[in-house]
């Protein structure tokens, strides 16, 4: 999906830069590197990586709900308001937006940490 | 997974959490309109999620999973995968402080060097461990 939405604001970029807010392109690369690169890595590596324990094999896996919503969350935010932002106009929501990436960047640190197993 | 896997994967990670939290401050700081140094930190944000995260975290886990040598140590030597994590967190660290501190450019051109040198690093380990499925078993 974010992925999609990127491709499509790359069109756009690239057929109207001039009538674009100047603010859709750290947009655009946001939703290619976070939304989609770097959600992907999230996903395949709670998938793929070594068992937490025996009896509870994907860990926390609650942080990783947590990583998932707050990701897209504040992506969303992201999407909908940085467009139109500027000079200190759509403040808070800017900074949500930030703290919710934040907060999805530590839920999954933490929650695939204890997964790294060395053998 | 090996230790090299281990030791480059736990590093991207705590430059993901760095890196948000510098990417998340800049968004504030647009949001709020204070003023931040906005080109260096952004440079630095770049470095350490393109870099330090992205590359290294990939790395990590294509040094753990890309096919094994059948004979000899089974993920080939560790020397060149140290050395590359070695010189890659070097690499990220000039390459993106050198802005922030306003370090002259031949700082961070070191920095991107050594890049250059943590992937022709890992390259020596990894090239060899791509082959069709099946190879490494016959031809060892």
């Amino acid at each position: 999906m974010d992925l999609l939405l990127a491709l499509g604001i790359g069109v756009v970029l690239a057929l109207r830069p001039a009538e674009v807010p100047i603010g859709l392109r750290p947009t655009y690369l946001h939703l290619f590197i976070v939304g989609w690169i770097s959600q992907l890595i999230f996903g395949v590596s709670h998938w793929m990586f070594p068992r937490a324990s025996k009896e509870d094999p994907r860990g926390t896996e609650w942080l990783g709900w947590v990583a998932f919503w707050c990701l897209n969350a504040g992506l969303l935010l992201r999407v909908i308001t940085e467009p139109f932002a500027h000079d200190g106009a759509g403040g808070i929501f800017l900074v949500v937006s930030g703290g919710l990436q934040l907060a999805a960047g530590i839920a999954y640190a933490t929650h695939i940490w204890p997964r790294i197993k060395e053998r | 997974m090996p230790p090299a896997s281990a030791r480059l994967q736990r590093t991207a990670l705590l430059y993901l959490v760095v890196g948000i939290a510098i990417g998340a401050t800049l968004l504030a700081a647009k949001g709020l309109g204070f003023t931040l140094p906005y080109v260096p930190l952004m440079l630095l944000h770049a470095e350490l999620l393109l870099v330090g995260w992205l590359l290294q975290f990939t790395m990590g886990v294509a040094h753990w999973m890309l096919p094994k040598h059948a004979a000899g140590p089974e993920r080939g030597p560790e020397g060149p995968v140290t050395a590359a994590w070695l010189l890659l967190n070097a690499g990220v660290w000039l390459a993106g402080l050198g802005p922030v501190m306003a370090w002259p450019a031949v700082v961070g051109g070191a920095g991107r060097a050594a890049e250059v040198g943590a992937v022709l690093a890992f390259a020596i380990n990894a090239v060899p461990r791509i082959k069709p499925f099946g190879v490494g078993r016959l031809a060892g």
